[in-house]
């Protein structure tokens, strides 16, 4: 058994910013699959003299498992041939698998991948209640990583119902009913009202008070609503608010006006990049990004992800099936719809963000602004929206251009400025983040705001997830190929190749709740649903 | 009743696509002698819940642990192997099942290749579809496109698109409105509101007028599909269309292009109003292979491995393999009775190792075969409605008999073994 029971990390330095360490030369000791504060003298020691120690990476938002990854992955036969993944040469443990890449990777492929690059926790945000058992079925053949989802839940024929009625109490029960059945972490809103509307035979919403059939439903009462529910379950994560309006000039307004209906409560707002423009529909972009930062900066129950669009090619599937229409019909490229029962849509158009184009390059400029202009990493952290912004693979290259700003303003001079002119990348932005701020925002701050204690971090107790890398001047070379990654106490990467690929751990939930709401889903269910109340969600 | 006598609710029924998961079965003295709300097709499936249960190695008994031996050692020698899932397994077996082939480097087919046209279809364009839960509740208009569901997918109107009430159908049937297109002799349902019957040498180009229309394009007269352009026009007005096809290849062969240009039509009917092509798939968990493979594989269907990592070879699937001689082991799993006739007749010309229900009388004269239960009648886990709807299998006789999955993990472990 190569599997270490105890290793000594020794003599690297480390950042580990959660326990207050910044760049401090020094020994992280791993005991079975935890940190432990110190090991005998004789235990084996893994040199990393002059490496960079960091806890493994945390990504708090990508689309990897679940219906609608795998209707991406059906769509894109060409990208799967032209990225083939052999089996990686593993010296023990469970039989290497190979696979396929492109944006949108087999199972497989997805966990190796994440774990080359040093992730060891990646939470899949979006995942219909009808298919929580294939999203389980896909993480459970994704190996290495730890792994949880988000279930939808904002355009739910059951909630609104309760919405529309005044039933608050029994919206929070069914949120903790739906959260223990699907075995999910967190909720997820994304267009509140707006895919309902859509599946409904009409087109989307545009205002946060706009009536989603009853004049008692709307945006705002499902934001306040299941922020309410996610807070009063006490879930780790507070709700996860994909806002109205995605991808629109203009859309800051409803993106600020989200953040104050929820004002004072937790809540987080992901891939700020998309919902950041300013302009009108229509008529014009511009970059919105210092409105809507500032906000953040000044509202610490207020955490964010950037969504931050990279050049080259991406996959869009989101929830929010109408915005795909739209992106269909503009782009005339291949379009799959699916409307699912009970709660949420599916919406896939494959993508790519040219430097020459005006609006990708906006975007790109948009989400740097936004990192560049947050006062606080802890709660404005890294993503992409894998694969919809660019896939977890650009992550490097993102680092590199968050550290590096001859780099990044090399890179600027290449894009098409013509929607640039309010943007604060233009006037000039001169801040590099440390390797203490890029530890936060790709592991210590996720895992913070995820409420996973045990991640993120090296102190004693702590998961056994460390990453180590190679210093090199070009950060993105660096953040690519760390050297050893160790999961779970186990070591996955040595020198550079992966050589182990356990299989990782489910992070779900299951909040207290008034049972006394199942009879009435129940009902509902017997009333309307194609799939029986007993059978759904993904009980084993 | 006896103690073993016993009642399972909302099991999952496998007999076609529907996956009609309100069925009651009940079991007396060992044998299954009610499945209630099942219909025909569904009660023929269920049977009596007697399966046979031998191991036979070239004809003669034996144990599972030689058969399993004898099957390693048949498909580690073999150059070209083929994997086949066949119908009636859990995609808990698929998955062990596609790591077989992998380590194998082996070819990987399943029954979802049956309906290759729609697959590729949807690949070159896309899709505009819906949970049937979702036809259910908002569809105001429901087009049968040459299919009458009643023969193959019984409960189809009875429990998805046409009769049940929805959240926006208050009166069920009546809250909607049929149309049956007639093309040739492929009909619609003969209980339709209306019918338009197009001659099937004009169906591509009625279904391209149609698209043009909703698309505000220039549409000559043509007497061919006048009644198709009356019948788009109704469509555009509705404020939820489901567009009903079957992906299963028919009596009469549709033509091959039908399946992208109804998908086009689809999608452009998405800008007027909202429409979902609805495509029927067959029983036997095959739209859970097309999951899985598509997951694990990145393709859906007719997958080789000989690469070292998988490749998508779309028209060299199983029945193209072996008629072309490519194949000189296969392993089959599932109930053989599903296999499609030309995997069957190409299977009998090669050494088979057959794991299923029945494989022990399988017509293809298999080397190695385990009897194995049915996935939903005998063994647990996971299958897929034909609209990707994931549903737990809830078997009436768990544990009883030999599990398919157990046994297909077992080979795989004992092929890791012996590398």
């Amino acid at each position: 058994m190569t599997t270490p029971v105890r290793l000594r990390i020794a003599g690297g330095t480390v950042y580990d910013p959660a326990n207050g360490v910044d760049g401090v030369v020094g020994d992280v000791c791993v005991e079975g699959d935890r940190i432990v504060a110190e090991l005998p003298a004789g235990a084996p020691r893994l040199d990393v003299r002059g490496m960079v120690v960091m806890p493994g990476g945390v990504d708090i938002h990508a689309h990897v498992a679940g219906s609608s990854v795998n209707h991406a992955r059906r769509l894109l036969p060409e990208e799967h041939g032209a990225d083939p993944a052999p089996a990686p040469q593993l010296v023990d443990g469970p039989s290497a698998r190979s696979g396929t890449g492109g944006t949108v990777p087999s199972t497989f492929a997805t966990g190796y991948r994440y774990a080359g690059l040093g992730y060891t926790t990646v939470m899949e945000a979006a995942v219909a209640p009808l298919a929580a058992r294939h999203a389980h079925a896909e993480l459970d053949d994704t190996p290495i990583i730890d792994s949880g989802f988000y279930v939808l839940l904002g355009n739910d024929d059951y909630l609104l119902r309760q919405i529309a009625a005044g039933e608050t109490a029994r919206a929070r029960d069914y949120a903790g009913w739906l959260l223990g059945v699907t075995r999910a972490y967190a909720i997820k809103i994304v267009n509140p009202g707006g895919v309902a509307v859509w599946k409904g035979g009409g087109r989307n919403l545009s205002g946060l008070d706009d009536a989603v059939g009853s004049s008692a439903v709307t945006p705002r009462k499902i934001l306040e609503t299941l922020a309410g529910a996610a807070n009063a379950l006490t879930l780790p994560h507070p709700v996860h608010i994909h806002c109205n309006n995605l991808g629109q000039a203009g859309n800051s307004a409803t993106t600020l006006e989200s953040m104050r209906a929820l004002a004072g409560q937790r809540a987080h707002f992901t891939h700020l990049q998309f919902h950041s423009y300013g302009g009108e529909r229509g008529k014009g972009w511009q970059s919105a990004a210092k409105d809507v930062i500032e906000y953040v900066n000044d509202h610490a129950e207020v955490s964010v992800d950037v969504g931050q669009v990279m050049f080259g090619s991406a996959t869009t599937v989101t929830a929010d099936s109408p915005v795909e229409h739209l992106l269909y019909t503009s782009t005339g490229r291949k379009w799959v719809n699916v409307d699912i029962e009970l709660e949420t849509g599916c919406g896939i158009v494959p993508y790519s963000y040219r430097e020459k184009a005006a609006v990708a390059a906006l975007q790109w400029a948009v989400g740097l602004e936004l990192f560049l202009l947050a006062k606080d990493p802890w709660r404005v952290v890294l993503s992409t929206d894998h694969p919809n912004g660019g896939t977890f693979l650009s992550y490097p290259e993102l680092i590199r251009l968050l550290m590096d700003r001859a780099y990044r303003d090399d890179r600027l001079k290449g894009v098409n400025q013509k929607l640039l002119r309010d943007s604060a990348l233009l006037e000039g932005l001169t801040r590099e983040y440390t390797l203490g701020e890029i530890a936060i925002v790709t592991r210590a701050g996720p895992a913070r705001l995820l409420g996973l204690r045990q991640k993120g971090h090296l102190g004693p107790g702590a998961d056994a997830d460390v990453t180590v890398y190679a210093p090199q001047a070009d950060r993105a070379k660096m953040f690519a190929a760390p050297r050893y990654v160790i999961k779970g106490g186990t070591t996955v990467v040595e020198e550079g190749q992966l050589r182990r690929a356990p299989a990782g751990a489910r992070l779900a939930v299951r909040p207290d709740y008034d049972v006394a709401v199942k009879k009435d889903v129940k009902r509902f269910f017997d009333d309307y649903a194609t799939v029986a109340f007993e059978n759904y969600g993904a009980e084993p | 009743m006896s103690a073993a006598d016993r009642t399972v609710e909302h099991v999952t029924c496998l007999g076609c696509g529907c996956a009609c998961d309100d069925i009651t079965v009940v079991v007396q003295r060992g044998r299954l002698t009610d499945a209630k709300q099942a219909c025909a097709l569904g009660v023929a499936w269920f049977g009596d819940g007697r399966v046979p249960d031998e191991i036979r190695i070239n004809g003669r008994e034996g144990t599972l642990e030689r058969a399993l031996a004898e099957a390693a050692k048949i498909l580690t020698g073999a150059k070209h192997s083929l994997v086949y899932l066949a119908g009636d397994i859990s995609c808990e077996a698929q998955r062990d099942a596609v790591g077989i082939a992998d380590r194998l480097k082996g070819a990987i087919d399943s029954l979802a290749g049956s309906g290759a046209a729609g697959v590729l279809a949807a690949q070159r364009r896309g899709r505009a579809g819906a949970t049937l839960g979702e036809i259910r509740q908002h569809s105001d208009l429901v087009v049968f496109w040459g299919v009458d569901p009643g023969a193959r997918y019984p409960r189809y109107s009875s429990r998805y698109a046409v009769d049940p009430l929805g959240l926006a159908a208050p009166v069920g049937r009546r809250s909607r409105r049929v149309i049956a297109v007639d093309v040739g002799e492929a009909r619609g349902p003969a209980d339709a509101d209306g019918r338009v019957a197009i001659p099937p040498d004009a169906e591509l180009d009625a279904l391209g007028a149609m698209r043009a229309l909703v698309q505000g394009r220039p549409v000559g007269k043509d007497a061919r599909f006048g009644a198709a352009v009356g019948l788009v026009q109704d469509m555009a007005k509705a404020r939820y269309v489901a567009v009903v096809a079957d992906a299963e290849p028919g009596p009469t062969p549709a033509d091959p292009d039908r399946a992208e240009a109804l998908i086009a039509l689809a999608q452009a009917l998405n800008g007027p109003t909202r429409c979902a092509l609805s495509t029927l798939r067959g029983g036997g968990n095959r739209s859970g292979a097309d999951a899985v493979l598509t997951w694990q594989t990145g393709f859906p269907f007719a997958v080789d491995f000989g690469r070292g990592y998988p490749t998508y070879r779309p028209h060299a699937g199983a029945a193209e393999r072996l008629a072309g001689g490519e194949v000189d082991a296969a392993l089959v799993i599932g109930t053989p009775g599903t296999l499609p006739d030309a995997v069957a007749r190409g299977l009998a010309n090669v050494s088979t190792i057959a794991f299923g229900s029945r494989a022990s009388a399988a017509g293809f004269k298999p080397v190695v075969a385990v009897d194995t239960g049915v996935a939903g009648i005998h063994e647990g886990g996971t299958a897929f409605r034909m609209d990707d709807v994931p549903l737990p299998l809830r078997p009436a006789f768990d544990g009883e008999t030999r599990s398919a999955a157990a046994t297909v993990r077992a080979l795989r472990e004992l092929l890791e073994r012996g590398a």
